[in-house]
């Protein structure tokens, strides 16, 4: 047995035991060291990067680590095996921001303002803003010599007096707080109810002099990111957000590769861990502890997700998704219980889910139809959610077709040297000058936030002005050199946005041919799956009216750019509208509104899904589109003006 | 009702690429029809067929190709026997001895069979590569140096070479570019548009889209080109509109029909015809799909294809 310890930039340390052979990423995993490995340990992405402090290790070389960084002591972990006590220290770099916590400053009402502005358009489409929870006071003779009725009766009847309701269950979570709750309040009580045409729940019971607000939460469990609102349920209001890495991006940066893991001996268990006990429960947690709210008083919860994701929370074998002919366990449930899968709020708390459309087209995509409004609208909309999967939705209020496409994680800064989340340090936006080819950037974060990586809108705007300035060609190979453009010794070209000195990290912030490339994958699935679906129904860009973006890329994207690199199609920007992260306001859409939830369920029901896999042309579509802005440049008049001008 | 012939007219035409210097030169490309459409538009100019050799001499080429060769020992007595063929419009050198993976000769070693070859004959030339990609990347453009003045299609540049083959071959030397993708209408596209970026005259490319021997996924290739020839004179697509060239031999000749001995397979009849067999019908197709050029290897492929071309254009 050898000591293994990681130590973090901020100076804590963790400490564990190994046998000699151990892969140290596994050490690490074991040991709930959160070190970013989008490729599953298989040495393919070089972002396991730890540097030796003391101790050995028996480290492969690999082309990730530069001779230089090799004897600066760094390593990649899933190269790496244990033979003697060690210590490495896990830095600080763009990747493991991607799993820091963040619980949202509620000050900026634009956070807000997304959640109001989608209540408001659903109301105005008719749909009541009312859920079956509800404070009662309850007022009960207190018991006497003569009076020997035992309390849950004597509650229950007090309730039957004012809902003549047959049936009202009281669980044992109130059971267990009665005696003394109705004693200490003198038999004057408030109850958490939730009240159907034929049955009452008490949730629970408090002092009739307590002011009690009805929690509720709303989570959207993203490949890469999740994040979660807390609100009462009875205004609508948001009363806590908060957003964190999946824990489960340590098991594979998509959605297969977890579901290959999930496969693995205790591997539905380690997933559900990841999502709902790393990842989740500390985000309750750290959100009632920010507004001194008890987590037993949220009461209900709705999860938006995609298909494989709900499976992976509710602990349901994923294997069948992925293969022919791709059957999810369920499109929709109703029979899931906070208590049945470890999420620590009230235990009796309901956990209602945004339906599946199909094994790729999962419930963060109703909740997000749900929040665009296409289904009210004669126009045509197209709806696109940038995650992992990039999934579409096109229709308007008669007919909508849905259609999902593996994009990556790098709309999410995945699958990027320098990629992260949108959170303090990334570059959110950019421009380069044409002539000196210097770039200015904004910065996430407090004013003076030193860059540490880029995030999705970010990486648009970079790549976008990359070739509007003619330092990358279409191909998004570097064809001018610079003080910021360098090769490898293998010849790969990079530019550099930020060097090490101005940066907040360890390493220079830059973007080199392999991201691009990445990326430009990821945003040829995207068009040719607009192409694709659109061709399918004989419809072509010019048709459409509005096109909505979701997505958590950034605070907003630049839609001139993402046309610019021929992610989206050239239509006036006007049309374009950025409507944040759509399956989290869904979700908090389906939750404080008991008719919401019902018209998700329609919605899915009523949606057709293309199977892009069976389509023939899309694969053509997809070599067609990976060009900047697309090999069809008759496609995207505009940006050929726009070059011109340059 | 008698038939009323509509011809299809295309406001397109693919360009015509002329290799070779002096009196003696051919040109591909030119037409504005699908391949031997004769009956919608007369043809400019028929396709046209290169002799291969090999920097390897004769060494593995098969007994037929053997023996027309005989008595030829220099690389330069084999370029004058291939050029002298029957059919022959030019003669194409594949420098396979190059690859690293294989004999791995060095470029000087190369560069000197390529002027033997030169000085042997005054026919137009084609030069093809070795294949490795970063090998290529040094030994065209020195190629490409070292036939100055010949007009020669250097082939081929790919995407992770264009830069410097596109470079040497189209711009420094002023050779004809050869642009080499893998079996998709996009990838060609794309080749075409970064190498007439880097400066390159469009009219100064010629496609080689990829191949395949008849029968190894073939469909593709002529699905590939025909979808080409479509873009480029149905949409008047000028990054598409470039000629086609298809080394077809050095396909043929490696697959288990041109290579299993008679012993071996005494039921398929003998060996030399079954490689003539596998050039002839993947040439056809090859110019049936789109190709307006082809690479040979066997004098009686040659003249087959030659009587096919002269009976149909």
């Amino acid at each position: 047995m050898f000591k293994v310890t990681f130590a973090f930039e901020n100076g804590s340390t963790v400490e564990a035991f190994a046998n000699a052979g151990d892969n140290l990423l596994e050490v690490a995993r074991g040991a709930n060291v959160a070190i970013d490995a989008p490729c599953s340990g298989n040495g393919a992405c070089g972002k396991c990067r730890v540097q030796l402090k003391g101790g050995e290790l028996d480290s492969k070389k690999t082309l990730h680590i530069s001779d230089e960084e090799y004897s600066a002591g760094w390593r990649l972990a899933c190269m790496s095996k244990i033979t003697a006590d060690v210590e490495v220290l896990v830095p600080d770099i763009a990747s493991a921001y991607k799993s820091r916590m963040k619980v949202a400053d509620l000050s900026s009402k634009e956070e807000i303002a997304i959640f109001e502005n989608a209540k408001h358009e659903v109301e105005a489409a008719g749909i009541e803003l009312t859920n079956s929870l509800d404070v009662v006071e309850v007022h009960m003779e207190e018991p006497s010599l003569d009076d020997t009725m035992p309390d849950n009766e004597r509650l229950t009847r007090a309730l039957r007096k004012y809902m003549n309701l047959k049936r009202i269950r009281i669980p044992y979570s109130v059971l267990r707080k009665l005696p003394d709750v109705l004693r200490s309040s003198k038999f004057s009580v408030k109850c958490v109810i939730r009240t159907t045409p034929d049955d009452m729940f008490v949730y629970d019971i408090f002092d009739g002099k307590e002011d009690v607000i009805i929690g509720g939460l709303a989570v959207d469990i993203g490949t890469t990111t999740v994040s979660a609102v807390l609100i009462n349920m009875e205004t609508g209001e948001i009363l806590a957000k908060s957003s964190s890495g999946n824990g489960q991006i340590r098991f594979g940066a998509d959605v297969i590769n977890r579901i290959i893991e999930a496969e693995k001996p205790g591997g539905k268990k380690k997933l559900q861990d990841a999502v709902i006990k790393e990842t989740i429960n500390p985000m309750i947690h750290e959100m009632c502890r920010s507004i001194h709210f008890s987590e037993q008083q949220i009461y209900r919860m709705c999860v938006a997700s995609n298909t494989t994701m709900n499976h992976l929370f509710a602990g349901i074998n994923a294997d069948p998704l992925r293969m022919e002919p791709y059957i999810p366990a369920f499109f929709k449930t109703n029979s899931l219980f906070a208590s049945d899968v470890g999420i620590e709020i009230n235990p009796d708390a309901h956990i209602i889910m945004a339906p599946n459309i199909g094994s790729y087209v999962g419930g963060d995509i109703t909740a997000g139809t749900l929040v665009s409004m296409i289904w009210n609208r004669p126009e045509f909309s197209l709806f696109i959610d940038l995650g992992t999967n990039g999934e579409l939705v096109f229709g308007n209020s008669d007919f909508m077709m849905s259609c999902a496409c593996s994009a990556g994680p790098a709309f999410e800064g995945g699958d990027i040297s320098c990629g992260m989340r949108a959170t303090d340090g990334a570059i959110e936006a950019c421009t380069i000058d044409k002539e000196t080819m210097e770039p200015t950037y904004k910065v996430v974060g407090d004013p003076g936030t030193k860059p540490v990586g880029l995030c999705g809108s970010g990486i648009i705007d970079v790549i976008s002005e990359l070739f509007m300035t003619g330092i990358i060609n279409p191909k998004g190979k570097f064809v001018r050199e610079g003080k910021r453009v360098r090769h490898d010794h293998y010849g790969m070209g990079s530019y550099v946005i930020a060097f090490e000195d101005e940066a907040g990290s360890v390493k220079d912030v830059e973007i080199t041919e392999v991201d691009i490339d990445n990326f430009i994958r990821a945003k040829g699935a995207i068009f040719s799956a607009i192409r694709t679906m659109l061709n399918s129904l004989d419809f072509d860009v010019s048709m459409i009216d509005d096109v909505y973006v979701a997505g958590g890329i950034g605070s907003g994207i630049n839609m001139a750019n993402a046309v610019h690199i021929g992610m989206f199609p050239d239509i006036p920007l006007e049309k374009f509208h950025y409507i944040g992260n759509s399956s989290l306001t869904g979700a908090y859409l389906m939750l404080h509104s008991t008719p919401a939830e019902k018209k998700t369920y329609e919605l899915a029901s009523n949606m057709t899904y293309l199977e892009l896999s069976t389509v023939p042309t899309y694969m053509d579509e997809f070599v067609g589109a990976c060009f900047i802005p697309h090999t069809e440049t008759s496609l995207f008049p505009s940006v050929l003006e726009e070059m011109q001008k340059r | 009702m008698p038939f009323n012939q509509k011809p299809q007219k295309f406001n397109a035409k693919i360009n015509d690429v002329t290799i070779g210097s002096g009196d003696k030169t051919v040109t591909f490309g030119g037409d504005c029809t699908f391949p031997f459409y004769s009956f919608d538009a007369e043809s400019e100019n028929s396709p046209k067929i290169g002799v291969e050799i090999s920097d390897m001499g004769l060494e593995g080429v098969s007994e037929g190709i053997k023996a027309y060769y005989e008595g030829a020992t220099t690389m330069g007595e084999i370029a004058q026997k291939a050029a002298a063929m029957e059919g022959a419009d030019f003669v194409a050198l594949i420098l396979e001895g190059g690859d690293p993976n294989g004999v791995n000769k060095s470029i000087d070693e190369l560069i000197e069979v390529v002027k033997e070859v030169a000085a042997a004959v005054d026919c137009p030339l084609v030069v093809e590569g070795c294949k490795n990609v970063e090998k290529d990347a040094e030994l065209l453009p020195k190629v490409a140096e070292a036939l100055q003045g010949r007009n020669a299609l250097i082939l081929s540049e790919k995407e992770e070479n264009y830069k410097a083959i596109g470079a040497a071959a189209g711009l420094a030397y002023n050779q004809i570019v050869g642009a080499e993708s893998a079996v998709d209408i996009n990838l060609a596209k794309q080749l075409n548009v970064v190498t007439t970026q880097l400066g390159v005259d469009a009219k100064k490319i010629v496609m080689n889209i990829g191949s395949a021997a008849a029968g190894y996924g073939y469909e593709y290739v002529v699905s590939t080109m025909d979808r080409i020839k479509g873009a480029a004179l149905g949409q008047n697509d000028n990054m598409l509109q470039m000629p086609i060239i298809t080394p077809v031999s050095a396909e043929t000749w490696n697959v288990k029909e041109a290579t299993a001995s008679e012993k071996d397979m005494p039921e398929w009849g003998p060996q030399d015809e079954r490689g003539i067999d596998m050039e002839v019908e993947t040439a056809a197709a090859d110019l049936a799909a789109g190709s307006d050029a082809v690479i040979l290897r066997h004098p009686e492929s040659v003249k087959t294809i030659s009587k096919l071309i002269k009976a149909l254009a």
